[in-house]
């Protein structure tokens, strides 16, 4: 029983990871329709950045992590103003600020590779390597530093979309462009904060995800995958649907390689059969996106 | 009668070329040969179907590796192993595209971007029949007749491969179903309001290049006489899709200049720059969709367009 508590809390943390990701492709794709592959690549340029601040320059965690988040906005909102926006003022067709990310992935990940060289590097943990223990409830601290700080971005993301006057813009540029920019939205700066928020947030998930797998250049794309499963298993439309899909994700691939009898290599199959099967049965995911309310 | 002459002209000079390289440029010549193939019938699927699809170079490998099992593991006869090859190819597609064409976009791209990465765990994990990691070696193409076909003549097949997709994809681009998939592609609602069947104008469009994708990975076999899963990975489907961009999709020059462009250019840059020819890739994918979107064929064809008024 405590075996299988322990896989549970092991698999909140990566679901958290997931989930981080998700919303990383939910906060641009919600309100300008572009699905951005390159969000995988932003998380590993931040493993990265965890790497120079942390264990290169050895600055105190907060300070670092700090740095590596507000570095990976800027990266987001450049990637927006150079690669993004010339095609939406173009009037490009929608598919074209999709190919132009795809080749920046390739950009991104080529860069680092050729700057930090192939071989993975090493990223401390917030709290040291250490395991926690809370009655029946056990896992090592970076488990429970992920959940919580996930669940703190979750919180505040809910809060922006839902409280601000800011999210709520987002919404209505989600749901109608025109009627927004009818209504006096900044299009284009709702557009630019959608990168620089989402580029904040795949960094951090790649940040938290570096101690337990290292940074590798290579570990973009896996992350973007599963981010993207995560999002269609909750449901493209809603935040809360980032969480759930992510979670559900990391529980049904932890139960399969710790129980069903199939090889481990198989195993890796599961969250790839979990989206096609999502896609085919219900492609607006668990959680509905909300309709216009009036 | 003049598109005739043309490939057979195509067909002699593409030969006489087979037989003037040595055994490193002749390993070369084959595989631009058979990027051309497969950039030519991604070309009909993203350029003229509109379809974005990670799963071409997949069908690239499935035809190779079924050809491979086909003929020494279950033991068929050459001519029934190329029928039953392109039969698990066709079928495979089909059971790919009837459920995913119904899906809008980038979704379609993300089921077939998840099939693609499946297809690589199958392989690694497939035991005898697929070879593991390791993947199937140590086979030569059976005898022809009581020929071995090897050497120059072996590229004389991959030449007629190449002319042969060149030829369906030209039919069927000039056809009424060339011209209902760029009308789908277009827009899904008024194609099917002028009565084209827009899910089966899709469906069939994916078989399709998705067989003549397949057919070229059985010829690909024997290139190097082994399959294993690296060869087959999903770099190679991003690959094909910015050739097909850079050199203009939706249309075949186009697809032949970005195969040719970008299957020679880590030849020309790894002198310079050793092994990152990928970064220049993506530099030229970005910069080609920011600032050509019609690719490098449309600079062509605004020169061409340029003189003629002059």
């Amino acid at each position: 029983m405590s075996d299988f508590v322990e896989l549970m809390v092991g698999a909140a943390a990566s679901g958290c990871i997931y989930a981080l990701v998700a919303l990383s492709y939910l906060l641009i794709t919600r309100p300008t329709g572009i699905i951005n592959f390159a969000v995988g690549e932003w998380a590993m340029v931040a493993a990265f950045g965890g790497f120079l601040a942390l264990s290169r320059f050895e600055l105190p965690y907060p300070i670092g992590m700090a740095i590596v988040l507000v570095a990976l906005a800027v990266v987001g909102w450049l990637t927006e103003r150079f690669a993004v926006r010339p095609l939406v003022e173009k009037g490009a067709p929608p598919l074209a600020p999709i190919l132009a990310l795809l080749g920046m992935l390739v950009v991104f990940r080529e860069l680092v590779s050729v700057t930090m060289g192939p071989d993975p590097q090493p990223v401390p943990p917030m709290f040291g390597y250490g395991r926690m223990e809370l009655g029946m409830v056990a896992g090592s601290y970076q488990s429970f530093f992920i959940i919580g700080v996930t669940a703190a971005v979750f919180g505040a993301a809910w809060y922006f979309f839902e409280r601000t006057l800011a999210g709520r813009s987002f919404e209505a540029v989600a749901i109608d462009r025109r009627a927004a920019a009818l209504m006096g939205i900044n299009l284009r700066r709702v557009t630019a904060l959608a990168f620089a928020g989402s580029a904040g947030v795949a960094g951090l998930a790649g940040l938290l995800v570096s101690p337990n797998v290292s940074a590798h250049y290579l570990m973009g794309l896996p992350l973007a995958i599963q981010g993207f499963t995560a999002l269609v298993i909750g449901g493209v439309g809603r935040v809360e649907g980032a969480l759930l899909g992510g979670l559900i994700l990391a529980v049904a691939e932890q139960v399969t390689v710790r129980y069903a009898p199939i090889p481990p290599g198989l195993a890796q199959g599961v969250p790839l059969v979990l989206l096609i099967v999502f896609l085919l049965m219900r492609p607006t995911g668990l959680l509905r996106a909300r309709e216009s309310r009036a | 009668m003049k598109s005739i002459a043309g490939f057979l002209l195509a067909a002699l000079v593409l030969s006489a070329l087979a037989f003037m390289l040595g055994s490193y440029q002749t390993d070369v010549y084959r595989k631009l040969l058979l990027w051309i193939t497969l950039a030519l019938s991604y070309n009909f699927l993203f350029g003229i179907a509109g379809q974005v699809a990670f799963s071409h170079f997949t069908f690239y490998g499935i035809g190779a590796y079924a050809m491979v099992i086909l003929l020494f593991q279950v033991g068929l006869p050459l001519p029934l192993a190329i029928v039953a090859g392109i039969v698990v190819c066709v079928v495979l597609a089909l059971v790919v595209a009837i459920p995913a064409t119904r899906l809008e976009g980038f979704y379609l791209a993300l089921a077939t971007l998840a099939f693609a990465q499946l297809f690589i765990v199958v392989l690694n994990e497939g035991g005898s029949v697929t070879g593991g990691p390791g993947g199937l070696a140590n086979y030569r193409l059976p005898d022809i007749l009581g020929v071995r076909v090897t050497g120059p003549w072996y590229t004389v097949v991959i030449v007629f491969l190449l002319l042969g997709t060149l030829a369906v994809l030209w039919r069927l681009d000039r056809s009424w179903f060339g011209r209902a998939c760029r009308a789908v592609r277009d827009d899904p609602q008024a194609a099917q309001a002028m009565g084209i069947n827009v899910t089966t104008t899709r469906i069939v469009a994916y078989a399709v290049t998705s067989a003549l994708a397949g057919v070229a990975g059985m010829v690909y076999a024997f290139v190097d006489n082994t399959v294993n899963p690296p060869i087959f990975g999903l770099e190679n489907s991003f690959l094909l899709l910015f050739m097909v961009i850079v050199g203009g999709s939706g249309r075949p020059a186009g697809a032949i200049v970005g195969a040719i462009l970008l299957y020679l250019m880590p030849f020309f840059l790894s002198p310079l720059i050793g092994h990152h020819h990928a970064l220049v890739f993506g530099l030229v994918m970005v910069a080609v969709v920011l600032f050509q979107p019609k690719g490098l064929i449309g600079i062509w064809d605004g020169w061409t367009a340029r003189r003629r008024l002059t």
